[in-house]
């Protein structure tokens, strides 16, 4: 049925990911304005040239090369995904019966409309 | 025609959710905590309720002496339910009181939007 | 009959241990050894002899049969004990054991302690009476015993804010939550009058009404809640972190599961049989549609398992990381569930029932264990702050070996527990819907990132407050050593549990041959 063989393909998949993540960067690399290559050691804002537009919380990227747009939107993507999920954990007891009351009401109404 | 009885239940239900969405003492909080809990026991008693014959049943004391008289009783399951469900109520409300109490020695409010350290 | 000593050891010990304390100081920790052992040795035994038999046990409180007298249907309550119930009632036994052999040496600091094994043992009666039962009204009775223990054991030490906050806030809500399963209950009592399980079951497909589905939302949204699924996650976040560690142990591993996760099984399963159903569907008959049941479980794991992992990479508090890491867990084991129910009767609803026990089982072992070392790291340094720590394999080399298996558990790396319980989940999905599948492997990823963090913590470079630390007495090491035993002899052999212990109990719970109803039915003479 299965064993320890599928384990494989995590590694299958692992490297396929590898192969997707390298061409992306290199895409970023070539495509992209924003990415240079600098010397080792260097400071490189992620916002681009601009040092006075520094993304908080990444104001120490330090590295070789980074592509503006691909990373950029990761990045903050991921950061504003984080960040969204963090505030809306708000430690009030109201909005936790809130929340208790909606997914009664989503299950309500998804069991009386659909069951 | 919804008897009246499950009506005052619902409506019963309703005011303690309002109350926990709107209030924010914490004592009012307890009380719609007990407010929500009668209105279930309601419901559960009135599902007990029936009317025979025209002749209102008696509570289900059962000794015998009903059966030999003829009228009717009542469900005895609600009832049970009913007297196990305020046992838990009122263990509730205890353990409520005493955290209020902590409570209040903590952060010095009863305000419940006061206490939101933990948050993020 | 050993059944009612299940309820009858955690229930005498836990009353006569304010008693037994009077005698002497250190008689109160070894009496709640005692009784937590025997009843382990107890949910042994009814596991064997389930398992053995393959049959299921009922018994009637107070009676041979659970017919009433003159009337022609079940009125007393009954317990009934599948394969689920007794795998759990096992798996419970074992972590509460080792709970409290681990508080010996976490608590010993404290005061009040006969309160604090009181407590302790009313939470295993609870959790142990959910499991076992098979009367829907004593289902709501030992949920609300287990849910108080654990109210109070959350704000066990009062003279913390954090311990008051979370308990207030778990408390209040969670009442709301266990007003709504008892509003079901009432509902589903005044639409067929029964509270017997199975013969509910019989009752609602006889006559499917809108009173049951919406009895069916009620126990849904409450019970999600009581497990900790997504948009009701945040009092699991505050609580389990502010408890005690061995309690946390204890709250993650055991109650999420047995009064969240397996009652939405034991109600989706046991009393809206989603086999009846579809035969009543085939047929044109009234019928409740489980695929809308089924699709509304797997939507809140899909959310849960994406929002706890992702939560779980942002925290800097140790417990903390843990807890919401247990919600992204939780989310796992209702995708299997769900699939289970929308996939009935096909080899993929089999295989992702069984995931999900399979995964119930690993995760009470693996997060008990983390937990038991974020108990020991508070223990000698007394910080949980992830920024402040740094650099304890040097200091702590067992706590270490212990964390690192746990965490590698816990993500799925092959030579573990976890994998294996993972992999049947991502398979079952990945045979009914292959984007399921792609979500699940996503929140994976999630739960790496934040286990990785929490690694540089531990092999990173010493910081002052590391300095002094040092191993945790021996009372507190071996239950991280036999947990992290059992993890890796349960990952050895991970093909041979699936098929000997966790596709049977998939089954009994499908009952596809409505095994669950028979077993009461027997007494009714062939009805």
């Amino acid at each position: 049925m299965f064993g320890y063989w599928d384990a494989l393909y995590f590694l299958y998949a692992f490297f396929i990911g590898l192969v997707i993540s390298y061409l992306l960067m290199k895409w970023a690399e070539k495509a992209s304005t924003g990415t240079r290559r600098a010397g080792d050691g260097t400071k490189i804002y992620i916002s681009g040239e601009d040092q006075d537009k520094i993304i908080p919380h990444f104001e120490h990227f330090e590295g070789y090369f980074t592509g503006r747009h691909v990373m950029w939107g990761l990045i903050r993507g991921a950061q504003r995904m984080f960040l969204a999920f963090r505030k809306e954990h708000t430690g009030l007891l109201t909005d936790y019966v809130a929340y208790l009351l909606l997914t009664v009401a989503i299950v309500l109404g998804a069991l009386v409309i659909g069951g | 025609m919804i008897p009246l009885q499950f009506v005052t239940a619902f409506l019963m239900i309703f005011m303690g959710i309002y109350a926990f969405l709107y209030k924010r003492n914490l004592i009012k909080l307890i009380l719609a905590l007990n407010l929500i809990d009668a209105g279930i026991h309601l419901l559960l008693i009135s599902l007990g309720y029936r009317l025979e014959n025209g002749v209102l049943p008696t509570a289900p004391i059962y000794t015998g002496y009903e059966t030999l008289k003829g009228t009717p009783m009542v469900g005895p399951i609600p009832q049970a339910l009913v007297l196990t469900s305020i046992v838990i109520g009122v263990c509730v409300l205890s353990l409520a009181m005493a955290l209020t109490i902590n409570a209040y020695r903590h952060y010095g409010t009863l305000d419940v939007n006061k206490l939101r350290r933990l948050r993020g | 009959m050993t059944l009612p000593f299940l309820i009858i050891i955690p229930l005498f010990g836990a009353f006569s241990m304010p008693i037994i304390s009077l005698f002497g100081k250190k008689l109160k920790e070894y009496w709640a050894l005692i009784i937590s052992g025997a009843t382990l040795g107890v949910a042994a035994k009814i596991f064997y002899t389930v398992w053995k038999t393959n049959e299921i046990i009922l018994y009637t409180l107070g009676s041979e049969s659970p017919i009433g007298k003159g009337v022609k249907f079940p009125i007393r309550i009954v317990w009934e004990v599948d394969l689920l119930g007794a795998l759990l009632a096992l798996t419970i036994t074992f972590v509460g054991f080792l709970a409290v052999l681990y508080s010996l040496g976490y608590m010993k600091h404290d005061t009040g302690l006969e309160k604090y094994y009181t407590l302790i043992l009313i939470l295993e009666l609870g959790m142990l009476g959910i499991v076992i039962t098979g009367d829907i009204f004593n289902f709501y009775v030992f949920l609300e015993i287990m849910s108080i223990a654990s109210y109070a054991l959350v704000a066990f030490r009062n003279d913390t804010w954090e311990g008051i906050e979370a308990g207030i806030k778990y408390m209040f809500v969670g009442s709301v939550a266990s007003s709504f399963i008892l509003l079901g209950i009432a509902l589903l009592y005044g639409q067929y009058g029964t509270l017997t399980m199975s013969y509910l079951s019989l009752k609602i497909a006889e006559n499917p009404t809108i009173v049951a589905k919406v009895a069916l939302a009620f126990f849904i949204g409450g019970l999600l809640f009581k497990s900790g699924a997504v948009p009701v996650h945040m009092w699991l976040a505050d609580a389990h972190p502010a408890a005690p560690s061995s309690i946390s142990a204890m709250l993650s591993g055991l109650v999420i599961k047995a009064g969240g996760v397996y009652a939405v099984a034991r109600i989706v399963f046991s009393i809206f049989n989603p086999g009846l159903h579809a035969y009543l569907k085939a047929f044109n008959m009234p019928s409740i549609n489980m695929e809308a049941v089924g699709w509304v479980i797997v939507f809140f794991a899909c959310l849960t398992l994406l929002i706890g992992n992702a939560m779980a990479v942002v925290q800097t508090d140790m417990k903390r990381l843990f807890a919401f890491s247990s919600v992204g867990q939780i989310g796992y084991i209702l995708l299997g569930i769900g699939i289970g129910t929308l996939a009935y009767g096909s080899r993929a609803g089999e295989l992702a029932l069984a995931g999900a026990i399979y995964h119930i089982v690993n995760h009470a072992l693996i997060k008990a264990l983390l937990f038991f070392v974020a108990g020991a790291v508070i223990h000698e340094v007394g910080t949980k702050n992830l920024n402040e720590l740094s650099g304890l394999a040097r200091k702590m080399p067992m706590t270490t070996l212990a964390f690192i298996i746990g965490a590698a558990a816990i993500i799925g790396l092959p030579p573990l527990n976890g994998f294996a319980s993972k992999w049947i989940i991502y398979e079952s999905s990945a045979m009914y819907n292959p984007i399921l599948a792609a979500i699940a492997v996503v929140g994976t990823v999630f739960s790496l990132a934040a286990y990785t963090r929490v690694l540089f913590t531990f092999l990173g470079r010493e910081s002052e407050k590391v300095k002094s630390a040092k191993e945790p007495e021996m009372s507190m090491l071996i239950p991280m050593l036999i947990l992290v035993v059992a993890i890796v002899v349960m990952g050895l052999l991970p093909w041979q549990i699936n098929d000997k212990i966790m596709l049977p109990t998939a089954r009994m719970l499908e009952q596809l041959n409505g095994e669950y109803m028979v077993a009461l039915l027997k007494f009714l003479g062939g009805a």
